[in-house]
């Protein structure tokens, strides 16, 4: 009887607690799917304002170039050749500036359907580095900001893609020099870690808070250093760098640079 | 001697090319890039007329607006508003602050701005024309 008794307690339990597995599988399915949701919500939200915004950013460069076109047509027997050449230089820049625009929305669309690909070449990151950062200490000078690189010469050549790594430097250098003020400090660093090569962009700016870290690499997201800051973008360039990374097989984060100022860092395997 | 126009704008580029006519004209334009430094700056170069962004590093330009109409130094200098961002939230408030007129970026070209302008430097016949998006 007593074991009888036992059995039905038993089973009773076993019941109950088979009954509290499944309703607290339930319930995590419910949150997951209300969050799942709730994502969708926010991404479609974002695409909301992603298209007034694109048409913001779209018009600075484009007011540029139509004055600076205009003003050549109407004024160029009035202009000095020092005028025109200033006037030609902000086409070019309006320009390249908008050329970025469309090829990082072009970017995007592949990584969305998964057709994004990389092409793979043998070569040295380090030198990679030289070139990006010779180009961004001239813009660094002009910001009164000083921009260093130190190299670990045991990084030999790896294979990766040169052209889209550059893409990402230019990702993480512009926001740097964005972000970091006047008589503050960029260091890029290569380091080789076991079977991978690590590559670290440090400012000396605002730093990213915590709340923002997870989302900073997701699409249209943007960095909140400074309220009136007209340095916003389309949102995509660390998506996109991320989408980049991922495709060599890598990893990107942002990190606290103590006391100030973040540090982002990438890898690639050494292959 | 020349009327003194201060352009309060960030991006270079746009400065670059929208000055040129105002120099043409024989204005003396200072710039300044930083919101924050506006304000000092229209104390101690005492434009004419400031020309001025809303979106700017540091202050924004309605602020800069509302600073430069309340102080009693500074509140009879001609400001005109030069921004692409034309909702009516902020036209209202440039407005309400004091602004002598609003103009969208995409809707002035260079070689129009000093007759734009002029007017209240009573110079031509500018438009006057409140642009709204």
């Amino acid at each position: 009887m007593e074991t009888y008794i036992l059995t039905i307690i038993l089973a009773e339990t076993l019941i109950l607690f088979i009954i509290t597995l499944v309703l607290f599988y339930s319930l995590h399915k419910i949150s997951q799917l209300k969050k799942h949701e709730e994502g969708l919500i926010e991404e479609k939200n974002k695409q909301k304002d992603f298209v007034p915004m694109l048409v913001h950013e779209l018009r600075a460069p484009l007011s540029v170039i139509h004055g600076a076109s205009d003003l050549l047509l109407k004024e160029v027997r009035n202009l000095t050749a020092e005028q025109i050449e200033t006037l030609l230089s902000q086409i070019r820049a309006s320009s390249s500036s908008m050329l970025k625009m469309v090829g990082d929305i072009l970017d995007v669309s592949k990584m969305d359907i998964g057709k994004f690909e990389v092409n793979i070449t043998y070569s040295n990151i380090n030198n990679v580095l030289q070139e990006e950062c010779g180009y961004f200490q001239s813009l660094a000078k002009i910001k009164g900001i000083s921009l260093d690189l130190q190299v670990d010469n045991n990084i030999s050549n790896s294979s990766f893609d040169p052209e889209r790594i550059k893409q990402v430097l230019n990702n993480l250098l512009s926001n740097a020099l964005k972000f970091t003020p006047e008589g503050g400090r960029i260091l890029v660093l290569s380091k080789r870690i076991g079977q991978e090569i690590h590559i670290e962009v440090v400012d000396s700016g605002n730093g990213v808070p915590n709340s923002e870290k997870n989302l900073l690499f997701q699409k249209f997201s943007q960095i909140k250093g400074n309220n009136h800051s007209k340095e916003r973008g389309t949102g995509l360039g660390l998506y996109i760098s991320k989408g980049i990374i991922e495709a060599h097989g890598g990893h990107i984060w942002v990190e606290d640079n103590k006391p100030n100022g973040a540090k982002f860092v990438f890898t690639l395997p050494l292959l | 001697m020349p009327k003194k126009i201060l352009f309060v704008e960030d991006d270079d580029n746009f400065y670059n090319v929208f000055s040129v006519p105002l120099k043409m004209k024989g204005y003396d334009v200072v710039h300044v890039a930083d919101g924050s430094a506006a304000m000092e700056k229209v104390i101690s170069e005492k434009p004419d007329l400031v020309l001025l962004d809303i979106i700017l590093p540091g202050t924004s330009g309605l602020d800069i607006l509302k600073e430069i109409k309340e102080n009693q130094d500074t509140k009879n200098t001609k400001v005109v508003m030069l921004t692409n961002f034309g909702n009516d939230e902020n036209i209202n408030k440039a407005m309400e602050y004091g602004a002598d007129d609003y103009l969208m970026k995409y809707n002035v070209v260079p070689s129009e701005l000093p007759e734009k302008i002029g007017i209240y430097l009573g110079d031509t016949s500018g438009s006057g024309v409140k642009v709204t998006e």
